[in-house]
């Protein structure tokens, strides 16, 4: 008998677990990130990655991984490739608002 | 790299051929092969222990065919007994297997690894 | 209450099925509602297969023997933890334990991802259903633990070889690690059909990859253990396929662990890591199905369980599966940057995928090997020992002083120059400790003094990376703290090299003797005196029926003092069996271990004496890469705080 009573608990239970998003609310958008969203996402991983190469670059020379010599060759294209990131997150931003 | 790799892909496929492997028989199919085997097979019968030798018949697992005589010397295995399945390795004497390395099989259908003893 | 137990397997299969078929069409047609309701199916799953893991809980601990599993796995006198080990003690059961902690990683999954990877979480949502519908399909038509019968008065009972506390842990464990491979694949799955395959759901999976690799290496180093002390043989490790089965998605894992990274930060070997992350999911896999279907111990186990057939289908399938979509996905996965030096981080990364994965091939072409000559050759062949004590050196050996080079090599590229100045002191340390070694007779075994030399190297690296790192930032919490996962990475390398210390030892440089002592006889082996001293005989009467164990007492003398007992247990159901006797010294790390292989009639006994150097370092090896594994696993909430922060940015 209560195999009976749990068992149609559970399967009751998984009916209106599966049918609760069509009982609240009637908004039907999957809230993806749309196009401008993702060029957004993507400008800002290149520049957290070149943020964190820089600072990783940092740390190696601070200790001793990197000399001073294969550091200055290295780290200006770093720059260069984060203020590049960084610029181009400003210009989208600015599309966007005019 | 798909070289290197091709290349590495290679040298297990000599390696293995040339050296390193030996055929793996069951009772009903043993005579005949010389050199090293390692055969598979259950216990049956009576095991006989004398000194440090154990004497015992193997037939296979499946089928129950083919019955080997085995002449077996060296540390016996946990679980070894009359019904269960073990491997050895050795050779083909005559007409009786003469080996020095056994291991058992859990009884259990699923269960982790096998016991040895070499 | 079996009833209960089948229809909530059918529940799940449902729930599963429709996760996936409505998961896939809310994904293509981009309905919110009909993905957050297959997403819910998803999480009912679990729930229903949870209901049906506490209906055979229950029948396990009740003794139920009404259920044929209950009567297959327990007796009356089995204690109540055994009895609820024996869940997965058998294919049926074992196979719910996978089933839920299937459903529970992916509910969990998806339930902390649904506002931060949407785009991602739509596809994942029908790959883990499709996977868990496979599964309790199995459960509900192919392998129930949920058959009756009448009850017989006793249960069969667990096999006293299995009823020890690893049999609590170890497979659990292994199975956390096996079904955890499934989150980042289904990842990968999404990635690859949503068409975002960028960083993003590496990022997302990270630590649930990690997790799980965590578990399937402690899982394996309990196994080991276990076999070491229980089976009574010596060794832990036999290069069994079950054992393989387990080694070789853990090896694919570890070679994606590091190239992740390589993508992370230079969007290079998207391909590779696809392909890995597919490799390890589909060992995981066939490891299991090794495990169950016996195939590869017998040439004939196909025909003892259906399931095997079922299984080696769910493989070829998401194999192919698998394939199709990283050929699809090719223009997208394309690298856009190269490789910039062969002396760069990047560079040794690419080198010990190689040589990881190589590995791993060597294991599966061993394991492989008896089923393709049966089939090609018509004689099964089988492979022993030797083949894999080769590539573990080929491979293993060099991969050991990458682990030493790697941390030391910037990355993009590094001088030749920079790089000797860095190696200076690991250098200098492996030529000292070789030269020790040598003069300490260490010499005996080549495998085994490069083992050596190559660890002292490596370990000189991670101090030398550690005394660097706290003088930069002032104290080692910190720099443990703003870099756990480098720092962690390092602590797992030092637990592999404490590993590589332990097999080294207690393999290339053991002692294993055979002596026969009458009582009050000595032997005196590698600084250890054991004198016979005298037989005891206990018979007990078990649940397994009457056995008698033969024990042995020794005398210690020299390097240990004190008594060792070592048995021999004869039960008259289930055969011998060793109860060996281990003394450890804790100074050397190595083991003393003293098996009782028989008794002759004239009153002597025989005694296989190993000395296993160092063998303790394997255990010891087993905890620090728990503590590695958590350190770099460790949640970092500023990290995820940014992340959410980015996301919402990014939406305006």
């Amino acid at each position: 008998m209560t195999a009976l009573v749990l068992g149609a608990i559970v399967a009751v239970a998984a009916v209106v677990l599966v049918s609760l998003p069509f009982l609240t609310g009637t908004d039907d958008d999957l809230d993806v990130p749309d196009e401008a969203a993702e060029r957004r996402l993507e400008l800002m991983d290149a520049r957290d990655r070149a943020l964190a190469a820089l600072k990783e670059i940092e740390f190696d020379h601070e200790t001793g991984k990197i000399d001073d010599v294969d550091y200055r060759r290295l780290v200006g294209p770093l720059r260069r490739a984060a203020a590049e990131a960084l610029q181009a997150i400003d210009r989208l931003a600015e599309e966007d608002l005019t | 790299m798909a070289l290197a790799v091709a290349g590495v892909l290679a040298v297990f496929l000599v390696y293995t051929a040339v050296g390193g492997s030996e055929p793996l028989l069951e009772p009903s199919n043993l005579a005949g092969h010389t050199g090293k085997v390692s055969l598979t097979g259950k216990v049956v019968g009576h095991v006989q222990k004398s000194g440090g030798t154990l004497r015992f018949k193997l037939h296979n697992i499946q089928g129950a065919s083919g019955l080997v005589p085995v002449v077996y010397r060296g540390a016996v295995p946990d679980l070894f007994k009359t019904g269960r399945e073990v491997n050895l390795d050795g050779h083909l004497d005559g007409s009786t297997f003469v080996s020095t390395s056994m291991t058992t099989k859990c009884p259990s259908k699923y269960t982790a690894s096998p016991s040895s003893s070499a | 209450m079996a009833d209960l137990g089948r229809a909530a397997l059918a529940v799940s299969f449902g729930l599963a099925l429709y996760a996936a078929c409505a998961g896939t069409y809310a994904a293509l047609e981009k309905r919110r509602r009909l993905a957050d309701s297959a997403r819910n199916a998803l999480v009912a799953c679990f729930f229903s297969t949870l209901v049906a893991a506490a209906v055979l809980a229950h029948a396990l601990v009740e003794h139920n023997f009404s259920f044929v599993y209950v009567y297959q796995h327990t007796s009356r006198d089995l204690s109540t933890v055994y009895s609820l080990t024996a869940f997965w003690g058998g294919q049926e059961g074992s196979l719910l334990l996978w089933l839920l902690v299937l459903t529970a990683y992916g509910a969990l999954v998806v339930m902390l991802n649904r506002r931060l990877l949407r785009d991602l979480i739509v596809w994942v949502v029908p790959v883990m259903g499709a996977i868990a519908t496979f599964f309790s399909f199995i459960l509900v038509a192919v392998a129930s633990p949920f058959k009756t019968q009448t009850p017989p008065l006793d249960g069969l009972g667990l096999v006293p070889s299995l009823q020890n506390p690893y049999m609590v842990a170890h497979p659990p464990m292994l199975y956390l690690g096996y079904v955890g491979l499934t989150v980042p694949f289904a990842f990968a799955v999404a990635a690859m059909i949503s068409g975002h395959t960028d960083e993003r759901w590496i990022v997302a999976t990270r630590r649930w990859t990690l997790g799980a690799w965590m578990f399937l290496g402690f899982g394996q180093i309990l196994g080991a253990h276990w076999a070491y002390i229980e089976v009574g043989w010596g060794g832990y490790y036999g290069w069994d396929p079950v054992e393989n089965a387990a080694l070789m998605p853990w090896l694919a894992a570890t070679a994606f662990l590091h190239s992740v990274m390589i993508q992370e930060r230079k969007g290079m070997l998207r391909v590779w890591n696809m392909i890995l992350v597919a490799l390890a999911y589909e060992l995981a896999v066939f490891g299991d199905f090794i495990t169950r279907s016996g195939i590869v111990n017998s040439i004939h186990s196909f025909a003892q369980s259906s399931i095997g057939g079922w299984f080696l289908g769910f493989l070829i399938v998401t194999t192919l599966f698998s394939i199709t979509l990283i050929i699809w996905r090719l223009p997208l996965l394309k690298a856009r940057t190269k490789l910039e030096s062969a002396l760069s981080r990047e560079a040794t990364f690419l080198y010990n995928n190689l040589l990881l994965v190589a590995l791993c091939l060597a294991i599966l072409w061993g394991v492989l090997f008896p089923i393709l000559t049966a089939e090609f050759l018509g004689q099964a062949r089988t492979i022993g020992r030797p083949y894999y004590d080769f590539f573990l050196h080929v491979f293993g050996l060099p991969l050991l002083l990458l682990m030493g080079i790697g941390p030391l090599i910037a990355w993009r590229r590094s001088s030749v120059r920079a790089l000797l100045k860095s190696l200076r002191w690991p250098i200098g340390a492996a030529l000292v400790a070789g030269a020790a070694l040598i003069a300490a007779g260490a010499g005996s075994s080549h495998p085994g003094l490069i083992a050596y030399t190559f660890s002292a190297f490596v370990l000189t690296t991670i101090v030398v990376e550690l005394v660097r790192g706290t003088r930069a930032t002032g104290s080692l919490m910190l720099l443990i703290g703003r870099n756990r996962r480098r720092y962690g990475g390092y602590i797992v390398h030092a637990a592999v090299v404490l590993l590589a210390i332990g097999i080294a030892g207690s393999s290339a440089y053991q002692t294993n003797v055979e002596r026969t002592l009458k009582p009050g006889q000595t032997a005196k082996v590698d600084g250890y005196t054991l004198t016979y001293k005298k037989l005891e005989t206990i018979p007990t009467v078990t649940e397994s029926g009457k056995q008698v164990e033969t024990r042995a007492l020794l005398g210690l003398g020299g390097r240990a003092k004190g008594t060792l007992a070592t048995s021999l247990i004869n039960s008259t159901l289930l055969g011998p069996s060793h109860a060996v006797g281990i003394r450890t010294d804790w100074l050397r790390a190595q083991d003393l271990y003293v098996i009782l292989e028989q008794q002759n009639a004239n009153g002597s006994i025989i005694f296989q004496i190993l000395v296993k150097p160092l063998v303790n370092l394997v255990w010891l090896a087993g905890f620090v890469f728990l503590g590695g594994s958590l350190v770099a696993l460790w949640p970092d909430a500023a990290e995820q705080r940014r992340l959410v922060a980015r996301l919402a940015l990014a939406r305006g």
